[in-house]
């Protein structure tokens, strides 16, 4: 249907409704980044790019640079395996095959304080059953606390966080599974290839567009989590699991240094549109040489 | 086709432990919200509830904030989710059954949108709101509530509105309907699945956001549950059975609304997917 005027008409509220309040706000951080604000609602002064020098040159938005990348890397390896399995199962024609791919996301839609609230009891040394079943596995002598160490703790907020999130990675890559053609499988069959070697020389390069869509929105994604490890361990122990976001939010709300706080929002902003640039290119690359 | 005793095997035997997966931390936590205080905190936990009891519920209604935090988090998702979807539909309608200039470098720059990070956008929002005197009003959260959504629900849009035959439409333009007549009268029965999922996305996010009701909201009697329940975590002495009440309480309205709409917002979810 062609009706220009109409059709601005329906497409503007929203665009505008999102300029005023994601597109301004961006505008209006970058300008908080050349000033030197302090405590919200204070006046500030234009200092250049001197929050950028204190930035860059410390310590802290490269060590927190450093944890969201192992965050991303981490739960996209433990996301995709889990939900590639998942899939696999749930790809298959089975009684009640509709109930569970419809309840497979139930960890998603329940709100992330319940998540919290389930994990920290799961995992309590007082009547949590994580603990008690380690012990009689004979994988540790006594109760662990799980957020008690650096390492321990950003493993353990990986499982929980992947534990939340794989399920709706299952459903992308069912999608991504039932567009590959039956006929190929029975084929596959005829010829008499065995279940690996159908997966391996079918499912497998079929499913690569689907597994690359997912790793550019998966990594954007699970960057921007936040609550989970908010609410979870704070950051610590000792800043083990302060990724950008959680650092973003405590300069800003707990050092109050709102302009630093700005000056990492823009520099975060610069470093995820590039990479979704660069991985919006490459794989219309990928897809062109298909 | 039939399966061999392997791969029926392999099936059931991956089933199951998927359900174990998702559904014994849910088990632990329904079941621990009747246990009575001192067999919840036994040092071996029960798998099957040796206890009953009501007291945490009672609690939680009675001598807690809860029940202002659920109505707060009712109006905001509620309204929040209204919005969302007089927003979403005519934009979703206007990328993917109209044609117009920049539609797709606008419709890229919006899906971008999705993936933003809100962390970003809270300090100057916080000035803005500020600046309006919408800090600690339910408003400054069902607007954002609204942006964040509505991105994936343009999107999810997509594979309801491509499942309606044009012909209809044409047909209709035959007949002289005016566009809106068409859109209303004719289209939304037809998309009402696809209505149903936004709506679902919609309440979803907002019942669940906790970052912005963390900073926008101030006073004790307007916060969301997720923001009211994180400080009763936050406090020293952690009641176990209060928590785990509330955390019942607050899975079963998004419960009841998936068992009702869940299969049309997975089909949303999943249906346009990959491309």
């Amino acid at each position: 249907m062609k009706n220009t005027t109409l059709a601005i008409a329906f497409v503007s509220p929203a665009l505008i409704f999102l300029l005023a309040v994601l597109g301004w706000p961006l505008v209006q951080a970058a300008i908080l980044s050349f000033q030197d604000v302090g405590v919200i609602g204070s006046e500030g002064h234009f200092i250049g790019l001197g929050n950028y020098a204190t930035i860059l040159g410390g310590a802290g938005f490269w060590q927190a640079l450093g944890r969201s990348i192992v965050w991303v890397l981490s739960n996209a390896v433990v996301q995709t395996i889990l939900a590639l399995a998942t899939a696999l199962v749930l790809n298959q024609k089975f009684p009640g095959v509709r109930i569970a791919r419809t309840w497979i996301i139930l960890t998603w839609i329940v709100p992330t304080v319940v998540v919290v609230i389930i994990w920290r009891w799961l995992l309590s040394s007082s009547g949590g059953i994580i603990n008690p079943l380690l012990i009689q596995a004979g994988a540790i002598d006594r109760p662990v606390g799980f957020f008690a160490t650096r390492e321990s703790a950003m493993a353990t907020l990986i499982m929980i966080n992947s534990w939340r999130w794989f399920p709706f990675t299952t459903l992308m890559m069912l999608a991504g599974l039932t567009r590959i053609p039956g006929d190929l499988y029975e084929a596959a069959r005829v010829d008499g290839a065995g279940t690996f070697q159908r997966f391996k020389r079918i499912t497998w390069p079929l499913l690569q567009p689907t597994l690359m869509v997912l790793g550019v929105v998966g990594t954007l994604l699970s960057f921007n989590v936040f609550d989970v490890i908010w609410l979870l361990t704070a950051g610590g122990p000792a800043g083990a699991t302060q990724t950008l976001p959680v650092l973003i939010y405590e300069t800003a709300f707990k050092g109050y240094r709102l302009s630093q706080a700005a000056t990492i929002s823009v520099l975060t902003t610069i470093l995820l549109m590039g990479f979704a640039f660069f991985a919006t290119r490459a794989m219309a690359a990928a897809e062109a040489d298909r | 086709m039939r399966r061999t005793l392997g791969q029926s095997l392999s099936l059931y035997g991956g089933l199951l432990l998927i359900a174990l997966v998702i559904g014994l931390p849910f088990w632990w936590v329904l079941t621990g919200s009747i246990k009575l205080p001192k067999e919840i905190i036994q040092r071996v936990p029960t798998m099957v509830p040796q206890s009953f009891t009501l007291q945490h519920f009672e609690k939680l209604l009675q001598a807690s904030d809860f029940p202002v935090y659920l109505l707060n988090s009712m109006v905001v998702a509620l309204f929040s989710t209204a919005f969302t979807v007089l927003l979403a539909l005519p934009a979703a309608y206007a990328f993917f059954r109209m044609e117009f200039p920049g539609r797709n470098a606008l419709y890229k720059t919006i899906l971008l949108a999705y993936a933003f990070p809100g962390v970003v956008v809270l300090i100057p929002l916080y000035g803005l709101f500020a600046k309006v005197g919408l800090i600690d009003s339910p408003v400054a959260l069902v607007i954002v509530n609204v942006a964040f959504a509505l991105p994936f629900s343009i999107w999810m849009m997509r594979s309801f509105l491509s499942s309606v035959p044009r012909e209809i439409e044409e047909a209709a333009v035959v007949d002289g309907a005016p566009t809106l007549t068409i859109l209303v009268r004719i289209l939304m029965p037809l998309i009402a699945p696809g209505i149903a999922s936004v709506a679902i996305f919609a309440f979803i996010s907002s019942w669940t956001e906790y970052l912005f009701a963390s900073v926008l909201i101030v006073s004790d009697a307007r916060r969301t549950i997720p923001v009211g329940f994180a400080g009763i975590i936050g406090q020293y002495q952690i009641d176990w059975g209060l928590l785990l009440a509330g955390a019942t309480a607050a899975i079963i309205p998004v419960v009841i609304l998936f068992a009702l709409v869940g299969r049309w917002f997975v089909s949303g979810l999943t249906d346009g997917a990959v491309k």
